[in-house]
């Protein structure tokens, strides 16, 4: 045979590709990539080492929850590795189906009151009853709070943090319109329409189409009468009862009196806009403190103040909210979970912790490096305000959702008329699923 | 024997292309090929929508079940927000099988064949490039009460016609209709455009020739050989408008309250925001059959005509 004659066999060890091999190559290749994450999703592995995994709804809080969990680390050997699922409905659905199987995170954050025992009945926390005493014996934790985190007689979890709901008003505004920090309802009034008179939104009022509808509905009724606001909550009164009503009548009047934005206005504006002075007054959450830090908002730029009661009678009382730090009964490291709940609020744990979040944390002896917020808990500590559970976590979650579309619907029309029909509407609801929540 | 005769007895009965009909039954390969597809299909969209129709018999929280029967339809038949839902997705589907369908057909037989037509085309057709959530961060700008549009309106004098235009149903629905057909119709113009130019240029010609011209030679030659086209386009936006989701849920979250919702969102809110997988279920099953029965009845129609 000579030298330039090929046998087949050589032929077929030329270089050349043909596309079965590809079509085998691009199979293997797809299979190795789907098959592991088919495995076990990336989000509910188990953590290397020591370290626990904690899911939550806010991915921006990353870098405080490290931080935290440096000082964890350092405390019970155990660090967190976090998971975020961005989108809140999402979240929801993902620790309410993950964790009754063993692909769930170690650590969840939830919400307390009504949403934690919506949970919590169904057996996919783990009691957390020595976390809380331990905390206690420490003084971390304010005991009052024990309950809003518990369902027949046991607590689920820990706070994470423990907000509340303050008027934000902005310094350059009032500052040039002469207007003091409001001692009584009247006075606020009065600064809300200085405010109008001079051009100035008095109020900024998001929720035409989210959750912060139910911001002024249980504010007014906490100002009229923190005991009416309990009962309703706990479904003991109606939303057609007096308080109600006029808690309604106020609202509307305050919509009369043009001292709100429109209701499709957003709180994301709110560093921006109390920069300019165009905003004189925002009530939130005082975690949206946050925002402010985050945009580069100098802190003379706004301040912080509880809003004063509503009837003259009625004692100081502001609303509460609270994230709640859960371990899962089938946390892939239970024991290391347990740990950690149990550190959570630690106060060097919260100090760091707090330290990122500028918000007031459970244990009273962490306070963020934030002016406004250390002034207002100051003013919390002095006045030693009610405590009531924010509506979103006050009643079972099927009812305050439907009723918070009730009052953004209200926002786009608010009149008096609508407020009889709002308030019956609600009601109509609460006869429902009270009777649902208790099936 | 004519040309075409020639042609059929050249092809044996072994080359012959089977007929559909023929009793000849599939080859083992042919199967092999069909599996992935039916395969597909069937693990994908058959099985879940069974499943999503044997659920909708159960009141369903995520951790308890128990069989209600038909109790979540019937509560849905009597239920205000579900039927407002139903309103709504019947505006959508008016609503945009009109405007960019129409605008898009109109668009496109007007710039076919001037010299500035493809400026124009890349104009309408620009906003079809943006993702759904671009489009509405956009007219959110424009449409909130303290927004542009209304700001625009102030500043010419106009303050009259100022409207909280996200706010007030069905104004509501009313400019996320047109917000969609600003971003659809460059679509539409498209597949019109690819139809208008398979057109021949001989009927066009035969059709002038005849002393047809303007609208006659439009309605009359070129609309009749658009037909194919029409119920492509029509039957994407049949099926779209009855699913409408991402702008609604972007724009206004369906809301004030419940008011701007469609039957996607409602499907969605109690799913997902509510925990209620029975009647959420139950939602999803009606939206399934209407957007089946809509579109097998158009399609059906539509293809036995042609």
């Amino acid at each position: 045979m000579s030298a330039t004659t090929r046998s087949p066999a050589m032929t077929r060890s030329t270089p050349t590709i043909d596309r079965r091999t590809v079509l085998r190559w691009a199979s293997g290749l797809g299979a190795a990539a789907i098959l592991p994450s088919c495995a076990r999703g990336t989000l509910t592995r188990a953590a290397p080492g020591d370290d626990v995994t904690l899911n939550n709804d806010n991915p921006t809080w990353a870098p405080g929850f490290e931080s935290a969990g440096e000082v964890l680390r350092a405390k019970t050997g155990h660090g967190f590795a976090i998971r975020a699922v961005p989108d809140v409905s999402s979240y929801q659905q993902v620790v309410r189906m993950s964790a009754q199987t063993d692909s769930t995170t170690d650590l969840v954050k939830w919400w307390n009151g009504y949403r934690l025992q919506d949970v919590a009945r169904a057996e996919i926390f783990a009691d957390l009853t020595a976390a809380w005493d331990e905390a206690e014996r420490n003084g971390w934790v304010d005991p009052s709070l024990r309950e809003s985190f518990s369902y027949d007689g046991k607590p689920y979890a820990v706070p994470i943090y423990q907000s509340y709901y303050a008027v934000f008003y902005s310094r350059p505004a009032y500052q040039r319109l002469g207007l003091e920090v409001p001692q009584d309802w009247d006075q606020f009034i009065a600064n809300a329409q200085a405010l109008r008179d001079d051009g100035v939104t008095p109020i900024l009022s998001a929720g035409a189409s989210s959750w912060e509808s139910l911001i002024w509905f249980q504010q007014l009724l906490i100002g009229l009468d923190p005991d009416f606001y309990a009962a309703l909550t706990e479904g003991a009164a109606s939303y057609t009862d007096d308080t109600a009503q006029e808690a309604m009548a106020i609202w509307a009047d305050m919509y009369e009196q043009k001292l709100f934005s429109p209701p499709d206005s957003q709180v994301t504006e709110l560093p921006g806009r109390f920069a300019e002075g165009s905003v004189g007054m925002n009530l939130h959450g005082v975690w949206n403190a946050n925002a402010f830090a985050q945009a580069g908002v100098d802190e003379d730029t706004f301040g912080l103040f509880l809003l004063p009661a509503v009837a003259a009678t009625a004692p100081p009382a502001v609303v509460t909210e609270s994230g709640a730090l859960a371990v899962t009964v089938n946390a892939h490291k239970m024991t290391e979970a347990l740990e950690v709940a149990g550190a959570w609020l630690d106060t060097d744990v919260q100090q760091a912790w707090v330290d990122f979040l500028s918000d007031l944390s459970a244990n009273p002896s962490a306070l963020p490096p934030v002016q406004p917020v250390q002034d207002l808990a100051a003013q919390i500590e002095q006045a030693s305000p009610v405590l009531a559970t924010r509506y979103w976590e006050a009643s079972p979650p099927v009812l305050v959702e439907g009723n918070v579309e009730e009052l953004s619907a209200f926002m786009t029309e608010p009149t008096l008329a609508m407020a009889k029909s709002t308030l019956q509407r609600m009601q109509n609801r609460a006869d429902a699923e009270w009777d649902r929540w208790s099936m | 024997m004519t040309a075409l005769d020639e042609r059929n007895s050249a092809l044996t009965p072994r080359t012959r292309p089977a007929r559909p009909g023929n009793s000849q039954r599939p080859h083992g390969s042919l199967l092999l090929f069909l599996f992935p597809a039916v395969a597909l299909v069937g693990i994908l969209l058959i099985l879940p929508f069974l499943f999503t129709v044997y659920r909708s018999f159960f009141r369903d929280n995520g951790f308890s079940r128990s069989w209600v029967g038909l109790e979540n339809y019937t509560t849905l038949l009597t239920d205000d927000i579900f039927l407002r839902s139903v309103l709504n997705t019947g505006m959508w589907t008016a609503g945009t099988l009109l405007l960019p369908v129409l605008l898009g057909l109109l668009i496109a037989v007007g710039t076919n064949s001037v010299r500035w037509g493809p400026m124009a085309r890349f104009a309408i057709v620009l906003p079809y490039a943006l993702s759904g959530s671009v489009t509405a961060l956009l007219w959110n700008f424009m449409l909130q009460t303290d927004g542009a549009t209304n700001a625009m309106l102030d500043s010419l004098g106009l303050s009259t016609l100022e409207r909280s235009w996200l706010l007030e149903w069905p104004m509501n629905t009313i400019v996320m209709i047109i917000a969609t057909t600003w971003q659809a119709t460059g679509a539409s113009m498209i597949l019109f455009l690819v139809g208008l130019q398979a057109i021949p240029a001989e009927t066009i010609e035969a059709g002038r020739v005849d002393g047809a011209g303007g609208f006659r030679l439009f309605r009359s030659i070129v609309l009749p050989q658009l037909r194919p086209i029409s119920v492509v386009v029509i039957g994407i936006s049949l099926v779209n408008s009855l699913k409408t989701f991402d702008i609604v849920w972007l724009l206004t979250r369906g809301g004030p309250g419940t008011e701007s919702e469609t039957l996607a969102l409602t499907m969605y809110r109690q799913t997902f925001t509510l925990s209620r997988y029975g009647y959420g279920a139950a939602v999803a099953v009606i939206l399934t059959v209407i957007v089946l029965l809509a579109s097998w009845t158009y399609l059906r129609r539509q293809l036995r005509t042609n």
